[in-house]
């Protein structure tokens, strides 16, 4: 059996002049995982999949698909990919883009079965112009898996896609995976890379800032933030409390306003409220990920490696989160 | 290399039929007013010493054949626009490999369109050759048509979509007049036909007039036709691999 990796990426990194869009990049995707690669805009995930695919030179490092060069194993038809900014002709039919791709590969599916294993049927013989933003998603599967690939690599699939399109379009991608077949995904919406995938990989600022299954990345972005106005002047006695209540990972002061972030703000409430009679005007707000974004990569910057054998754990901080 | 994606990209095109009629309306007119109107009766053209008709045909066919193969620059513009260039890049098809079929595709339009403005011409206006010698004329314009198919490539390959247009002109209407496609070089001083000479349109229309007459010699446009298509080639390869990289 093969036992490469099917991605193997090594202190990758990428610089467009000052700007760094991968920084270092250290990961390992093994034969049949689905993998999320999450992260806001600008966070390195496009860059990383063109580097992964050898459609781009890193400054340092090496990306590897299985064991071999990525160029080696696109030749030999093991690797699909939908890309950001890799649409069809907008003068062919749908199946007349599939077949032009197929006419390349070596081993490919009929361009009937790429077509029905993508939902594309009935959409066949329409112009790839006149396709709605899923319809285009989907004809866009169709060319990624008519090789018969065994990874899959997709850059924001759903993007433009309305909810029914979305489901419509994981339900084909189930039915990919379940052959054992590895997917890697790059997304921006939580709940996707939660739904759909059995590991989630975090990028900030072109490093990978959490590692883990779902529910350990989750603990990191989750949570509350509670803020509160004391009447008393802030001391380090007071941070060093409010640090000490169950369920706080970190305390921000500003004046006499505390900003709290916690797993559980019922219980932090609870105890706050009963320490502190002058506590007022308090707010309680979900953390978004933007926020777990921002604490992440703010307090990633001595971080380099993540791997699977160190997941992140539910961390009682952002930073202990993030492993090195 | 892919035979069948090269077979399939190039009859693609050519039922493109608005790319046919940009390629063939103007040559077609102009075959009917030129030709019509001075060669109708079958003069002689003196410097050539071919009918009139033919001289006009074969110039014509040149011309839609340079048109053809130049076009191909906006679908390359096109296919880079909207990443489909980036698609083919993840499957086996190699570098070469697609810019061996845009060339394919460029000469295959090419083809078409010089056989599309002979056949009207043979059919409406009967001039005087052989078929032998329409089919070396045919032959010698297809050949004289690769540097522009390579021209049409790295048009593509630099161009962004809104200067597309623009640079096709200019290297359309720049290589047309030097090469003598549009004023006969005999009106200029003996220097400019001389320099002409290093230009492929110069070429282009010369090798059909020479197939026509079955004689003159092939070595001077072979250098100067191989020259340039070494040079554009390897400045297209060049390109490609510098482009890999979104940027």
């Amino acid at each position: 059996m093969n036992e490469n990796p099917a991605i193997q990426l090594k202190n990758l990194s990428k610089r467009f002049g000052s700007l760094t869009a991968v920084d270092g990049v250290d990961l390992t995707i093994a034969p049949g995982e689905v993998v999320a690669l999450l992260g806001p805009n600008g966070a390195g995930k496009s860059t990383t999949i063109d580097l992964a695919l050898g459609l781009a030179n890193p400054t340092t490092g090496t990306a590897s698909l299985f064991g071999d060069d990525p160029r080696t194993a696109i030749v030999e038809g093991r690797v699909g990919a939908m890309l950001q900014g890799g649409a069809l002709m907008p003068t062919m039919t749908v199946a007349q883009s599939v077949a032009l791709v197929a006419s390349v590969h070596r081993h490919p599916l009929s361009v009937a079965e790429a077509l029905e294993r993508a939902r594309c049927t009935e959409i066949a013989k329409q112009k790839v112009s006149k396709l709605s933003g899923g319809q285009m998603q989907r004809a866009r599967f169709a060319v990624a898996v008519v090789s018969n690939p065994d990874l899959l690599i997709l850059d924001e699939p759903t993007a433009a896609m309305d909810v029914e399109a979305r489901r419509l379009f994981w339900q084909s991608m189930q039915e990919f995976t379940a052959a054992g077949r590895t997917v890697v995904f790059a997304t921006h919406y939580l709940d996707e890379a939660d739904t759909y995938a059995d590991r989630i990989v975090m990028l900030a600022a072109g490093r990978v800032v959490a590692d883990g299954t779902p529910a350990e990345v989750k603990a990191v972005v989750s949570g509350r933030r509670i803020r509160v106005t004391f009447d008393r002047t802030w001391d380090a006695a007071l941070a060093a409390a409010l640090e000490n209540m169950p369920g706080v990972r970190s305390v921000e002061a500003r004046g006499s306003q505390a900003t709290i972030v916690t797993d559980d703000s019922d219980a932090t409430l609870r105890s706050l409220l009963v320490a502190y009679d002058d506590a007022h005007d308090i707010e309680v707000t979900a953390h978004t990920m933007d926020d777990a974004f921002l604490a992440l990569t703010s307090k990633s910057t001595s971080s380099t490696t993540s791997s699977r054998t160190s997941n992140a754990t539910p961390a009682t901080t952002p930073a202990n989160g993030v492993r090195a | 290399m892919s035979i069948a994606y090269i077979r399939l990209e190039s009859f693609r095109q050519l039922k493109n039929a608005r790319l046919l009629i940009f390629s063939l309306a103007v040559p077609l007119v102009m075959l009917f007013a030129f030709g019509g109107s001075f060669g109708g009766s079958g003069q002689i053209d003196q410097t050539t010493h071919l009918p009139w008709i033919v001289v006009t045909t074969l110039q014509m066919a040149a011309y839609g054949a340079m048109i053809a193969a130049l076009s191909q620059s906006f679908n390359i513009v096109t296919e880079r626009s909207i990443g489909w260039n980036r698609q083919l890049r993840i499957t086996p098809l190699s570098g070469t490999g697609y810019l061996i079929s845009k060339v394919v595709t460029a000469m295959a339009l090419a083809i078409f369109s010089i056989l599309v403005v002979v056949a009207v011409s043979v059919l409406s206006f009967h001039p005087h050759l052989t078929v032998g010698a329409w089919a070396a004329a045919i032959v010698g314009i297809w050949l004289g048509v690769i540097p522009f198919a390579l021209i049409g490539i790295l048009i593509g390959q630099f161009a962004k979509p809104e200067y597309a247009q623009p640079l096709f002109m200019v290297c359309f209407m720049g290589l047309s007049l030097l090469g003598g496609l549009w004023v006969p070089l005999q009106i200029f001083p003996q220097w400019v036909s001389n320099v002409a000479q290093v230009v492929p349109s110069y070429w282009l229309n010369r090798l059909g007039q020479m197939g026509a007459r079955l004689d003159g010699d092939w070595l001077t446009p072979a250098i100067v036709l191989v020259a340039w298509a070494v040079a554009f080639g390897a400045f297209i390869i060049w390109r490609y691999r510098r482009d890999a990289a979104r940027s």
